[in-house]
């Protein structure tokens, strides 16, 4: 029955007009959404629906960049280990003086977008597969931090917090600035070349380069841009918590993959885009705060997290990516 | 490439086709098993003179059987990888293995085998459905595998309510760590497990299936091979060995956490790529899986020789993990053809 139907959609999505993953999500989001009404007289708050983007937000920020490497048929495993850094790096580097926190924050996203920026060089200096070459900068950087502290380190001054914490017009400002983020990021990737690049890039690369797009570059820009993200996201946690945890990141190396994926986006690139990734943002942070509200247990969720994204992917037909 | 057709080239010259052959054969084998060992020896070389006790038997013995669980893990994950997958639900996979072992509660040493029997059956069917997804549903195997990693890691934490309880027969810790007339036991299952693995890849018309599916999925269907029953098959091979190697892995760390073989995922991975085996598919060996790993392990043990905090290992991993990538395999940035 699942068989015939996930068929059904397969064979819908192959006629191109009905894109699958996205009526998928919607659907997914629409159930979500209910149950929570169902589960929650407050569902519909305004409060509950701030939180519930307000908590969307880290993830958000991690799978932009993450969405950009895919869809140029790569991937990022360094995300989690970039996120870690810039955490451990901004709040051991402001250190609770005020005067430091802008320089700081600067030098936290060029420091990230330069640990991205050297992925992407080795990926095409190497020759190396994304895969292997982020995985390897994610255990030389973790290892670094490590070296440098074991435990949660460094402090920012109070009115730094109001970047995670503060609201504009009712709404969280972190997850206004990641949703204006990724309307730029989306902007960019529909109306300019560079965008369109990434899109042939990830299609098929030999063809790229024979049409004259300058592929490596190309590449070291695209997992310079994941970097930043992910030190976007790392300023972000650290504006949360009020220092560096050098374990932050662990869990987002792979979860940032999976919005990207209920996104639309596949693996083996040149198809989707990072609307898709919002709303599978968004999906993974309402079913959270549903099964909050219902009380459930860490594990459960981790089981209901697993069993979505398979249901997501088996319905995305028979495609064969990565 | 290039050490083919160089080899290809010195055989021309010869007069006999055969002798050419030969000659392709040795290059080619001098980039791939020799040049593994010869990394190998010179790993064990440095580590030598930076201290001269790693020589020691005792100490090599040690590295043996440390190396075991990941020796399993990654001659499994060879498969996988053959037929341009990934199996990222091997380290949960153990850790569910070793969870499921406690559930009996045994008391004696009568149950392992019952325990194996249970463990082997539960991992064959995580396979499956890694397999399964993967071909007949068109899952990518990073996604296929990555929710499993999830489901096993639920299920398991709902089970053990974070902290699992129960008995392991005593036998487990001897078949883990001890000796068999001087010998690993669990060194000495590894080799047997190899053996078997060999055979299957190398010896048999399963294994040329294998190469033919991971070289050119669409060939073999042309030619009348079943990729995706090959490809289930190699997707339970994996899960199966991963079972193994967390239940001696239990055997060898002797305390059972949720966390038993955190990180033999990509270490397993790792430790394939950098045996020759590439993730572009249709190209590797069991004998380059097997010393993938060990050299591996001894980078591992290198690091802790030299005094260097644990911490240290992760960067000297990093850099080893591109460089040996960069030098054993030839992925081009169009790193996977579509097929």
């Amino acid at each position: 029955m699942i068989r015939t139907m996930a068929d059904m959609a397969g064979a819908l999505a192959d006629t191109g007009r009905v894109n699958i993953p996205r009526l998928a999500l919607g659907v997914m989001l629409g159930l979500t959404a209910v149950a929570g009404i169902f589960v929650n007289p407050h569902f519909t708050s305004p409060r509950n629906l701030a939180n519930i983007l307000e908590q969307a937000a880290g993830l958000g920020f991690a799978s932009i960049g993450q969405t950009l490497t895919v869809l140029t048929g790569g991937i990022d495993l360094s995300i989690g280990a970039i996120i870690s850094a810039s955490s451990v790096f901004l709040a051991a580097g402001i250190d609770g003086n005020d005067a430091m926190v802008w320089p700081m924050v600067a030098a936290t996203l060029a420091l990230g977008a330069l640990i991205g920026a050297t992925n992407g060089l080795l990926v095409v200096r190497l020759g190396v597969h994304p895969l292997i070459v982020t995985l390897g900068m994610a255990a030389i950087v973790e290892g670094c931090i490590l070296l440098y502290t074991l435990k949660p380190t460094g402090s920012t001054p109070i009115w730094f917090e109001g970047f995670a914490w503060s609201r504009l017009w009712g709404m969280p400002a972190s997850g206004l600035v990641m949703v204006s983020t990724f309307a730029v990021v989306a902007l960019c990737l529909a109306r300019t070349g560079l965008g369109r690049n990434i899109y042939a890039i990830g299609d098929n690369s030999v063809a790229a380069r024979m049409r004259g797009i300058p592929v490596g570059q190309m590449q070291v820009f695209v997992y310079g841009a994941s970097g930043f993200f992910a030190a976007l996201a790392g300023v972000y946690f650290v504006s949360r918590t009020g220092v560096g945890d050098p374990r932050i990141g662990v869990p987002f190396t792979l979860s940032s993959i999976t919005p990207v994926i209920l996104g639309g986006t596949l693996l083996a690139g040149g198809k989707g885009g990072v609307i898709g990734t919002l709303f599978g943002v968004l999906l993974i942070s309402l079913i959270g705060n549903v099964l909050n509200h219902m009380n459930v247990a860490t594990s459960i969720q981790w089981v209901v997290q697993g069993l979505i994204i398979l249901a997501a992917v088996s319905f995305q037909g028979r495609r064969r990516p990565l | 490439m290039r050490g083919v057709r160089l080899g290809a080239v010195a055989g021309s010259l010869l007069p006999n086709g055969l002798a050419g052959n030969a000659v392709a054969g040795l290059v080619r084998r001098a980039r791939g098993e020799f040049g593994l060992l010869g990394f190998l020896g010179f790993l064990m070389a440095l580590a030598t003179v930076i201290q001269p006790r790693f020589l020691n038997p005792s100490n090599l013995r040690d590295i043996l059987v440390q190396a075991a669980p990941l020796l399993m893990v990654t001659m499994g994950q060879a498969f996988v990888i053959l037929v341009r997958g990934l199996d990222l639900s091997v380290a949960s996979l153990m850790a569910t293995v070793a969870v499921l072992a406690t559930a009996f509660n045994a008391q004696s040493d009568v149950m392992i085998a019952p325990i194996f029997a249970a463990a082997i059956v539960f991992s064959a069917l995580v396979g499956l459905i890694n397999g399964w997804l993967v071909t007949d549903r068109g899952v990518s195997p990073f996604l296929a595998t990555l929710a499993m990693m999830i489901l096993l890691q639920g299920l398991r934490f709902s089970y053990t309510q974070g902290a699992p309880a129960g008995n392991l027969p005593a036998g487990f810790r001897v078949l883990g760590a001890g000796d068999l007339l001087g010998v690993p036991i669990n060194l000495l299952v590894t080799l047997a497990l190899a053996a078997l693995l060999w055979l299957i890849l190398h010896r048999g018309v399963f294994g040329r299936r294998v190469f033919i599916v991971g070289g050119n999925p669409r060939a073999a269907t042309l030619v009348g091979i079943s990729a995706n029953r090959v490809t289930i098959a190699c997707y339970v091979i994996c899960s199966v060995m991963a079972g193994i190697g967390g239940l001696f892995l239990v055997g060898f760390v002797g305390t059972l956490d949720n966390w038993v073989g955190r990180g033999y995922e990509l270490d397993s991975i790792v430790a394939a790529v950098m045996g020759g085996v590439a993730l572009t598919g249709g190209r590797g060996s069991i004998a380059g899986a097997f010393l993938g790993a060990l050299i591996l392990v001894m980078i591992f043990n290198v690091i802790v020789i030299m005094g260097l905090p644990v911490q240290g290992q992760f960067v000297v991993k990093g850099v080893v993990i591109i460089a040996a990538a960069a030098v054993y395999a030839n992925w081009t940035i169009q790193h996977r053809s579509r097929a």
